[in-house]
């Protein structure tokens, strides 16, 4: 059981690593905004659940099933409230100034 | 070597290196993003931490702190791009 736990902890590490390298080196926004939510809600969702293998009783998976829950509906719905705000008030799609990727 | 205690160190690393991202961006909205990515960890560090600990009332704190950074970035991103007014 524990072994199981560390494997998910180690790969929720890979991800918030490349999440963070990710968005100090894109120069585009909207690249930046769609690398980071997906990694880091991929880190998170991996963290709660390797935290199901270290819990025996019932009521610490109530929670986190109301945690994985809450989080699986809320960071979608976050990112497209922040790229429908920064569309429709002035950055375009594809800037040939900033882009350098 | 305990696994839990180095996520957290990684996670509170990653929140320092989120709040530099957030001081040095160029427009509003890169700072919103890492102020929803900033919650998120919070969240993150505290279910860590209640499972570390072992204390139930914890993830309780973990739930409502992330619905009130919901609630922040949904607001200010729609605050701005309406200009202030109402609609």
């Amino acid at each position: 059981m524990s072994i199981v736990m560390n494997v998910i902890l180690v790969l929720s590490w890979v991800f918030i690593v490349f999440g963070m390298i990710a968005v100090f080196r894109l120069k585009n926004i909207y690249s930046r905004i769609l690398s980071s939510t997906t990694i880091d809600t991929v880190g998170s969702l991996l963290i709660i659940i390797s935290l199901f293998f270290a819990v025996d009783s019932f009521r610490f998976v109530v929670r986190l099933v109301m945690l994985i829950a809450f989080l699986l509906i809320t960071n979608p719905i976050s990112s497209h409230v922040n790229i429908r705000s920064a569309y429709l008030t002035g950055i375009p799609l594809n800037d040939p100034v900033n882009n350098h990727d | 070597m305990n696994f839990l205690l180095v996520t957290l160190i990684i996670i509170v690393v990653a929140m320092i290196l989120s709040f530099i991202r957030l001081m040095i961006g160029p427009t509003i909205w890169d700072r919103i993003l890492m102020l929803n990515l900033i919650s998120i960890k919070v969240v993150l560090f505290v279910a860590v931490y209640a499972i570390h600990q072992e204390n139930l009332l914890l993830l309780d704190i973990a739930l409502s702190y992330g619905i009130i950074g919901f609630l922040t970035m949904t607001l200010l991103s729609k605050f701005i791009m309406t200009g202030g007014r109402e609609k």
